[in-house]
């Protein structure tokens, strides 16, 4: 039943990723009324599905690459929302609505090939996963408002710049959102990481250590505190705000690459 | 009822003769009773702004002599005003009356203003009892109609005055004005009307420097603000958000340098430059560091001529919307005519009482002309009752606007006389008494 309720929601993405290109760049107050209800109902379906997922398989945990997916997408859907809620933007939704479109796509085909299987079950490894999850989708949203900041900026200097740009949301909007998920992801990120080293210890030990992906995500998590540090101590934004976030965003991308190189952290086949 | 508008506005009258014909809102109320007191005048309501005098009325006959009541009220002689005045009526009256609603025969098309203003002309005329049900339904539909072209064009997005796109960048910028501090170098005209825009719009405090110190002493007190002295304005500049700089000075007051002391100072929190002095106070060179937004007189106004001509284009969607309201409001007066259909059905109902007379004058020849007058009494007495409640009901349901009504209680009668219209094809309907005092009616057939 769960895939059915994620179709449903995979449709309702599909609705309210075409609304929210109306209603940003046309403009137009009807399309903001269809779309953000739209995007509400397909969370709640998507919620649904998810729950009802992990309830059927008796756990708490996304163990297959497509229930990975399908989190990550609800986790961006979230983020959204709580976006429109507190800045009244749905600028952001140009392209986190067509990303939790395109997440929830695959899975929302069939049922996962392949699964990152574990013999530990413990609540240790659910928190591993979902808060390494909510660092990846908070470091999305910290670049995109990077990046429309950057645009936003550009455009104010230039002065007679097209009005189809009109629907960009303040800098300092931007510059809020980009801060808060950044602290949001770190904060992911560091308790994550946290987890999976208690894991890895506890039942593997030190050999564990060895696996690249696991240098890679220290390595990412020493990039992220860098970057932390330098955006509060000097106010960084602009230009080089974009260019750290993308320097910390690639880290995560080849961290999720790694698990094709990994030996211990891996999804296979049943 | 009919419906005319008559009136002058900017575009037909000057300014000298529009300020002798202005009312007062305060008076609004008054003049619009005064209005409704001229003969042959059942509704009325008066929109005086600075931009227009109108009339709008509901009245009976052809011309209640609007221009001659304006003559005399206003002791304006005919010859001057006359060639200023517009008159619309009927259709006419109501594309003018949502055309202006709507902003787009304003001086600044897309201003917002014009709709409160209407609907104050509204209340004042409502208070003094001079809205009935034509103006009720009419000016529903107005702002219906002027409230379509808000929410469906973008007509009243964009500013267009200097002052008004200083706030909107600076929105831009920062989101919320709340909190923000303003810094008034100069003490301008121009640059005091944004800095009081600013503070409208929620900025926190406002600083002040100005070159005499006692002018600057003047604006804080107006503004509630404080001054700083013009010889601490490098020190101090970075404690505000936004500075609009306006001052006769020959040399850039603000270079890179300065403001890159500032950003280091603000911890590269954005500045917002607003620089309408001319020479010009701050180096264009210093919009090119990141986080500081120069923007000078120019630049403002090529902003405000891009958002007008944008206006513009709304302004053609707008006009659309507007022409499928006139249309829509059109077909709903239409629905609401009743006086044909209660022409109709009277006639229908006197069709059927002849029929019937006729039908029987057989056993009706044996009676007298009293007699026979009295059963012409009886019928027309009968039928008359027995319409008295529909065609009630029906002018009721036309006065509420309840158009679903009068249609169903038209329908209704349409079927039962057309019914009856087949069934007896007969001569025109009479109800005159012939001069032997029988009913003509019945004397005609024997």
């Amino acid at each position: 039943m769960y895939l059915l309720w994620l179709r449903v929601a995979e449709v309702l993405y599909g609705l309210a990723s075409v609304s929210v290109l109306a209603a940003v760049f046309g403009r137009r107050p009807q399309w903001q009324r269809i779309c953000v209800p739209v995007a509400v109902l397909a969370w709640f379906f998507h919620a649904i599905s998810c729950t009802e997922m992990l309830a059927q398989a008796h756990r708490w945990m996304p163990q297959g690459m497509h229930e990975v997916q399908s989190m990550l997408a609800l986790l961006i859907a979230t983020a959204f929302l709580l976006i429109v809620w507190r800045y009244r933007t749905l600028s952001f939704g140009i392209f986190a609505l067509q990303l939790a479109f395109l997440l929830a796509v695959v899975p929302a085909l069939g049922p996962d090939k392949f699964t990152f299987s574990s013999p530990i079950h413990s609540g240790w490894l659910f928190v591993h996963i979902t808060t390494l999850l909510v660092a990846y989708a908070a470091l999305i949203f910290s670049l995109s408002a990077s990046l429309l900041y950057l645009i936003q900026e550009r455009r104010l200097k230039r002065k007679r710049s097209p009005g189809f740009l009109d629907w960009l949301p303040p800098l300092e909007t931007m510059d809020q959102i980009a801060q808060t998920t950044l602290v949001l992801g770190f904060c992911g990120m560091t308790i994550g990481l946290f987890a999976g080293s208690l894991i890895a210890q506890e039942s593997y030990g030190a050999a564990y250590f060895a696996d690249p992906k696991i240098w890679l995500s220290f390595l990412m998590w020493g990039l992220y505190v860098a970057m932390l540090s330098i955006r509060r101590s000097t106010g960084l934004r602009g230009l080089r705000a974009v260019y750290l976030s993308s320097l910390v965003f690639l880290g995560m991308l080849s961290v999720w690459a790694a698990n094709v190189f990994s030996s211990v952290h891996r999804f296979s086949a049943p | 009822m009919k419906i005319l508008l008559t009136g002058l506005n900017h575009k037909t009258a000057p300014v000298e003769l529009r300020e002798r014909l202005a009312i007062a809102p305060e008076n609004l109320g008054t003049e619009t009773q005064a209005l409704l007191g001229h003969p042959g005048i059942g509704e009325a309501m008066i929109l005086s702004t600075c931009n227009r005098v109108e009339v709008l009325i509901y009245h009976e006959g052809d011309d209640p002599g609007i221009a001659d009541y304006l003559n005399r009220r206003f002791f304006v002689d005919a010859q001057t005003l006359q060639p200023h005045l517009y008159e619309y009526r009927e259709a006419e009256a109501v594309r003018h009356l949502f055309r202006v609603a709507a902003s787009l025969d304003s001086m600044v098309v897309g201003e917002p203003q014009i709709l409160g203003q209407v609907k104050e002309s509204y209340a004042a005329a409502k208070q003094v009892g001079a809205i009935g049900p034509g103006l009720e339904r009419l000016l529903q539909s107005t702002f219906a109609a002027a409230k379509k072209v808000r929410t469906e064009t973008q007509i009243g997005a964009s500013s267009v005055s200097i002052a008004s796109v200083a706030v909107d960048l600076a929105r831009k910028i920062f989101g919320s004005l709340e909190g923000k501090r303003v810094l008034l170098v100069g003490a301008g005209k121009m640059s005091e009307l944004a800095a009081r825009h600013l503070m409208q719009q929620g900025a926190g405090s406002i600083l002040i420097a100005n070159r005499t110190q006692e002018r600057a002493v003047q604006m804080a007190q107006k503004f509630n603000g404080h001054v700083v002295r013009f010889d601490e304005l490098h020190t101090r500049a970075d404690e505000a958000d936004i500075l609009i700089t306006s001052t006769g000075s020959t040399e850039f007051l603000f270079r890179t340098p300065h403001a890159q002391r500032f950003l280091h100072k603000r911890r590269n929190r954005p500045m917002f430059f607003i620089d309408i002095a001319v020479p010009r106070d701050v180096d264009p060179e210093v919009n090119r560091l990141e986080g500081i937004f120069l923007y000078d007189i120019d630049d403002l106004q090529s902003v405000a001529a891009t958002n007008l001509a944008d206006r513009s284009n709304e302004a053609r969607r707008a006009e659309e919307i507007l022409e499928q309201e006139v249309m829509r409001y059109r077909r709903q007066m239409d629905a609401l005519d009743v006086v044909p259909a209660l022409v109709d059905l009277q006639a229908a109902a006197e069709e059927m009482r002849q029929a019937e007379l006729r039908r029987h004058q057989g056993r009706l020849r044996s009676l007298t002309t009293v007699q026979l007058a009295a059963v012409e009494a009886m019928t027309r007495s009968l039928m008359n009752k027995f319409l008295h409640q529909p065609l009630q009901t029906l002018k009721t349901a036309a006065r509420e606007g309840d158009a679903a009504a009068v249609e169903a209680i038209r329908a209704a009668f349409q079927h039962s006389g057309g019914t009856e219209e087949t069934e007896h094809s007969t001569e025109a309907p009479s109800n005159a008494v012939s001069d032997s005092g029988k009913p003509e009616s019945l004397i005609s057939k024997h």
